[in-house]
């Protein structure tokens, strides 16, 4: 995390870190130039059309064939109990629960084609937060180092963020499901590339950031007597100074009190400063909430936001937890979405994408909201839907994206693509074309394996 | 004509003909010489571009060329053969895309008229001729000079490239081989002339066909009053490192002082810092030999055995979640009572790699119940014990190493009969396929065999070992399900160098911090020692002292080279592969926290342990999955400085990376912060015992730095307390600046 700063990347590259398989002098750099040299050729030079993504984690699975892919046409079992409404894109219809949204889908695209083949939720939950397949479908996929970076530390590694600010910060949850999901941090690139990671709710009245905040008895002037102190005592080891790991120490303490003591970030997450009225359009809810934070930290320089819309998979209540509404326990997916998920999702994604265009920001930032699979075109035997990787919908707005735009189109019943699919590897490659990092950019896995960060190509089709 | 000279004119016309042969394949380029020579050497088969396993621009080669006949096919045929345009070669896409002349993602790859370009053009004119018996085989690569010094003025050495193929021909392939330097501030000319642009030893890896050689290129400043002068040499290990350093002119530190030795002898040898009173006495002690006194005394110490024991629970994957709470228990405990009762390590490991029976009362069988599949255990076997990254082989042959993936699989089969009789699976989570609680029985059995999945055969079993090495022949005897104690007993005999090897860089490399082959488990031709005669040197000693840890780690922590400081000189500034100086790093996760913990002799918690248990004796990790009871604070801070999960037998899983998050927990986190404020810690305690601000200061320097203030130190702390109405909230503030001192820190 914050990696703005490394002060460990450039001095303590040794021989020996280059000889791990893969270095640079493994990459062939021997040959002219390999990578520079695509610079003027690359077929699909990267858009750089976004500054900063906010991606809206979608955790539990929202259905797409209730929301942005009905299919009114279809059997009845098959056939959302929703109605559709129009929108602002002549022709297309959304569900009758998301009125606001749909006043804001002409600047939305639409991937109707994402497919992976992951069918629980953590390995599932993995495919979407770092566009890799896990090597089996494993309901408890364990948090291992073998496995892919989240988006955000990738961002980090190879596109950092250049001003104060830390490229990758995410709240409000850990996502788990049984046993914490993995994606939602560095992995093998190692913890300083892990997100600033907020575990505090943006919606409690007494919300700061607890890892920027000093305790409550030590004030910034203590803390500057305390260093004062800690500078004496350096003193006397100053030939330790030369050394990579004290210099990385002493660049890691001028950042960390120059940020205790910044206003910059203070007030980046500063949302009591924010007019009621606008807290109230996003709605006072945890995600709402969140969603507004978003947008201060990129208007602030943070390159990626993720936002996960709930702790758990929930999907029985009508007041907490994420989109799994399998009808377990005698609920009902249709009496629940209206009730929780939809309301909050038309408080908060139109709203952001309104706030964020009302403020010069919507055309560089990229905004991304899916979760880790769509639903069961076929309505279960608790009138709700289950699982289904196979085939769902991603949005995508702002960023240089084309909105209004459709890229793929599933069969009648929503089960299958029936042109143009989309892996989640293309979605990554997507993200990371839209802030101008080549997606074929090479990060090592612990065992030095050279692995591009997307393993897709880019849908290049939905950029204006 | 007599019988022998007509024998010779055969011979002689013999030879001509073979000649002829070869002059004629010359005209037209040889495929799997030549042009799978050129697709290397162009970058073609990378795994960035079309070597990738999904191939780039729907053309797919072979990594790195290893499978030239499917190359072959590929170019010729594929796509209807739309590559090669063989009426005009010179509109062939093969030709066209790499030069640019039609849109190509991958850029320019040669130019026209270069050797490349040629090559392809004339195997395309010559109609593509495929290889048939009669076209020579590479059998070896050799590269002149095999190593090379170069003195400044010089900047630059040539290495020529010879090949010799199986009909005894040889073959100048300098412009066809690929040249992979070790370091961007080496370059290598495509005609192989290698130049840096400062001193420097680097190693660059020549590569043509399936073959590579790396070559050791140290480049010498010009140092013309360079006198070489160094501490005594104690031992072989100082005779090997002071070798290689004085044709180098390179200085080593001078012997670093007893407060410093103190502290890295503590931290190396029991992950702990030292006892005031100790501190106290070793820097005021006249005995001469104080430090092989100390050495001794450590290495019997049961905090000795906790902190070894830690490292191998580390890599051999003690964690809750698959052993259970009583599998990590008595796992544990059983590499303890190895540590403890000096076991040698090739036993030790022969134990591992045969146990069976259940992993509540045979505890090393617990190793076999966190690797549940035979490739899981071949990999982990091969990694902890032979120091073998053998994953890459698994789906194709080792890019980087001769490994192909019929060891791959040969080796697997060693561990495919193995079954689980599982007594009873408690598990909380019904849905957690990894989660195991309650006994199991690890059983070897007769039937079972993995697959090259390449070519869904099954391989004869095989050992890891270099042609020509001991125990290069693989088993004859495979009818009885005893493959693992065959195993076992090829893995623990002396004669087998890759295994003491292995071992004895892994202790090196625990006390010195950077393994002679770097990382410890990445052994490969690619990678060679920094300096080989030292690593003879201590795989010899490690094997003629019967595998004893101990004694190595003695040999080791009582050379000149072990106790050099810290300092860099100007010859060694910019050195930190030839263990001229002590390179510092920071603290693990374990030793920080209980250096924490020490100094305001405060125990820290943890979930699930009884009070007073330090961090270097925790059996299991429980932290990331949490295990039945919330993180305490102590399991955070561990988690935050690296501790690993114990998912991997990699060492590369504890991360040693400082970061951002961890200079706020110091700063201003929960732990130190709570610490600080906690009563009856030892600024409580000096307190009460109403010790005079001058004790007091120096009490908390000894706990936290091993050593007195200095007399500026003591002026500033004791001029600090009595500005402020509060002592006790000084004194708080005099803690953190010496939890936050770089020379607590740090192991220096």
């Amino acid at each position: 995390m914050f990696n703005n700063i490394s002060p460990f990347n450039a001095s303590a590259i040794n021989r020996r870190d280059l000889l791990r398989i893969g270095g640079p002098g493994m990459l062939g750099l021997t040959l002219p130039k390999l990578l520079q040299a695509q610079d003027a050729t690359v077929a699909h030079a990267p858009a750089k059309t976004a500054k900063s993504v906010i991606f809206l984690f979608q955790w539990g699975g929202p259905s797409h064939v209730d929301t942005f892919d009905m299919k009114l046409n279809a059997p009845s079992e098959y056939r959302s109990k929703y109605s559709a409404i129009s929108t602002s894109v002549p022709g297309m219809q959304v569900v009758e629960h998301l009125p606001e949204t749909a006043k804001v889908m002409h600047r939305i695209a639409q991937i109707r084609t994402v497919h992976h083949t992951m069918n629980n939720h953590n390995s599932a939950g993995y495919t979407a937060l770092t566009g890799v397949e896990p090597p089996t479908d494993d309901q408890r996929l364990r948090d291992s180092l073998d496995l892919f970076p989240a988006f955000g530390s990738i961002v980090d590694a190879v596109a950092p963020s250049t001003n104060d600010m830390p490229t990758f910060v995410s709240y409000p949850h850990t996502i788990s499901d049984g046993s914490t999901t993995p994606g939602q941090r560095a992995s093998f690139l190692g913890k300083i590339h892990d997100p600033l990671f907020i575990p505090n709710d943006p919606n409690d009245a007494k919300f700061e950031l607890s890892q920027l905040s000093l305790p409550s008895n030590v004030s910034f002037g203590r803390l500057q007597d305390r260093r004062e102190l800690q500078k004496i005592i350096n003193q006397q080891t100053k030939a330790l100074d030369q050394s990579a790991a004290a210099q990385g120490l002493n660049a890691y303490y001028e950042k960390a009190i120059s940020m205790l003591n910044s206003k910059q970030i203070r007030k980046a997450f500063d949302i009591s400063s924010e007019p009621a009225e606008l807290r109230d359009a996003y709605g006072r809810t945890t995600y709402g909430q969140g969603c507004l934070l978003a947008r201060r930290l990129v208007e602030s320089g943070v390159k990626f936001v993720t936002v996960y819309f709930s702790r758990s998979i929930g999907g029985r209540s009508k007041t907490d937890g994420g989109w799994d509404t399998h009808g377990f326990d005698d609920t009902r997916m249709y009496e629940i979405l209206p009730e929780w998920h939809f309301p909050i999702t038309d408080h908060t994604l139109p709203v952001l994408l309104n706030d964020l265009d009302s403020r010069g920001l919507l055309d560089e930032t990229l905004v991304m909201w899916f979760g880790e699979f769509g639903r069961t075109p076929k309505i279960n035997k608790n009138i709700s839907r289950d699982h289904w990787p196979k085939c769902y919908t991603a949005l995508l707005a702002g960023g240089g994206v084309q909105g209004g735009a459709v890229y793929g189109e599933s069969d009648k019943y929503g089960a299958v693509p029936d042109r143009d699919p989309v892996t989640t590897g293309d979605l990554a490659a997507t993200m990371y074309h839209a802030l101008g990092i080549d997606h074929t950019t090479e990060i090592h896995d612990n065992f030095g394996r050279p692995l591009p960060i997307a393993n897709g190509r880019p849908v290049t089709e939905i950029f204006t | 004509m007599p019988p022998n000279v007509f024998h010779r004119s055969l011979l002689l016309i013999a030879a001509l003909f073979i000649q002829h042969a070869a002059a004629s394949a010359q005209d037209t380029p040889s495929f799997r010489n030549d042009v799978m020579a050129v697709l290397s050497k162009s970058g073609c088969n990378l795994g960035t571009c079309h070597g990738n396993a999904n191939g780039k621009g729907g053309l797919k080669l072979s990594l790195r060329g290893q499978t030239p006949e499917t190359d072959y096919l590929t170019l010729t045929r594929e796509t209807g053969a739309r590559r090669i345009t063989l009426l005009d070669p010179e509109a062939s896409l093969l030709l066209q895309k790499p030069l640019m002349q039609i849109p190509h993602e991958g850029g320019r790859r040669f130019e026209r008229g270069s050797a490349a370009h040629k090559i392809l053009r004339d195997w395309i004119a010559g109609g593509l001729p495929q290889e048939d018996s009669t076209t020579p085989s590479l059998i070896s690569l050799n590269v002149s000079p095999p190593n090379a010094t170069v003195s400044a003025p010089e900047t630059s050495a040539s290495l020529k490239v010879t090949a010799t193929f199986d009909d005894g021909s040889t073959r100048d392939v300098t412009a066809l081989a690929v040249y992979e330097p070790s370091m961007t501030s080496v370059t290598v000319s495509a005609t192989g002339t290698v130049t840096a642009e400062q001193p420097v030893c680097a190693t660059v890896v020549v590569r043509y066909l399936n073959q590579q050689v790396p070559v050791r290129l140290d480049f010498i400043p010009d140092r013309p009053d360079f006198i070489f002068q160094a501490p005594p040499i104690v031992n072989f290990i100082d005779e090997a490192v002071f070798a290689q350093l004085q044709p180098l002119k390179i200085n080593p530190a001078p012997i670093c002082d007893d407060t410093t030795f103190l502290r890295r002898a503590y931290l190396d040898l029991t992950g702990l810092l030292p006892p005031i009173e100790k501190a106290r006495t070793f820097a005021t002690s006249t005995l001469p030999d104080k430090r092989a006194i100390l050495v001794a005394e450590l290495l019997t110490s049961e905090e000795f055995n906790d902190f070894q024991t830690l490292r191998w629970a580390d890599l051999l994957r003690v964690e809750e979640k698959t052993l259970d709470s009583k599998g990590v228990d008595v796992f544990h405990a059983w590499i303890r009572d190895s540590m403890a009762q000096k076991k040698p390590l090739n036993e030790f490991a022969a134990e591992i790699i045969a146990a069976h029976g259940s992993t509540y009362k045979v505890p090393p069988t617990n190793f076999y119940r966190a690797l549940r599949k035979p490739e899981a255990r071949a990999e982990a076997v091969a990694q902890v014990f032979l120091g073998i990254r053998l994953q890459c082989a698994r789906c194709h042959n080792h890019p980087f190493d001769h490994w192909t993936q019929d060891d791959y699989y040969g080796w697997s089969n060693f561990f495919a009969r193995i079954d689980y009789e599982i007594i009873e699976n408690k598990r909380r989570d019904k849905n957690d396929k990894n989660e195991f609680l309650g006994e199991q029985i690890v059983k070897f059995t007769d039937k079972g065999e993995v697959k090259n999945p390449t070519t869904g055969k099954s391989i004869a079993l095989r050992f890891l070992a270099d042609a020509g090495t001991q125990g290069y022949e693989p088993p004859t005897d495979d009818k009885d399900n005893d493959r693992l104690q065959q195993l076992a007993a090829w893995l623990s005999d002396p004669l087998n160098q890759r295994f003491a090897t292995t071992q004895a860089n892994r202790i090196w490399a625990q006390l010195i911090g950077t393994g002679i082959i770097d990382p410890v488990d990445d052994s490969r031709s690619t990678n060679p020692p920094s300096n080989s005669a030292l690593l003879n040197s201590l795989q010899q000693e490690f094997v003629a002292n019967n595998f004893d840890i101990r004694q190595l780690m003695q040999t080791i922590m009582n050379s000149s080279t072990y106790q050099l400081a810290s300092s860099a000189n100007t010859t060694s500034q910019h050195d930190d592969s030839n263990f001229a100086r002590t390179i510092p790093h920071r603290m693990t996760a374990e030793q920080t926290l209980d250096a924490i913990g020490h100094v305001l002799d405060i125990p820290v918690k943890f979930g699930g342990h009884d009070p007073g248990t330090k961090a270097v004796q925790l059996k299991g990790v429980r932290n990331g999955e949490f295990r039945y009871s919330e993180p305490e604070v102590g399991d955070r801070f561990l988690a935050l400085f690296g501790k690993p999960n114990r998912l991997q037998t990699c060492e590369c899983e504890r991360a040693n990376e400082t970061t951002l998050a961890q200079t706020f927990e110091m700063v201003s986190g929960e732990l130190v912060s709570t610490l600080l404020q906690q009563p009856n810690s030892r600024i409580d305690k000096c307190l009460a015992a109403k010790l005079p601000n001058s004790k007091i200061i120096e009490q908390l320097y000894l706990a936290a730095l091993s050593r007195t203030p200095t007399v500026a130190e003591q002026n500033f702390a004791a001029d600090f307390i009595n500005k402020h109405d509060n002592t006790r909230a000084a004194l708080e503030d005099i803690v953190w600046a010496l939890l936050n001192a770089n020379e607590f820190l740090l192991h220096r």
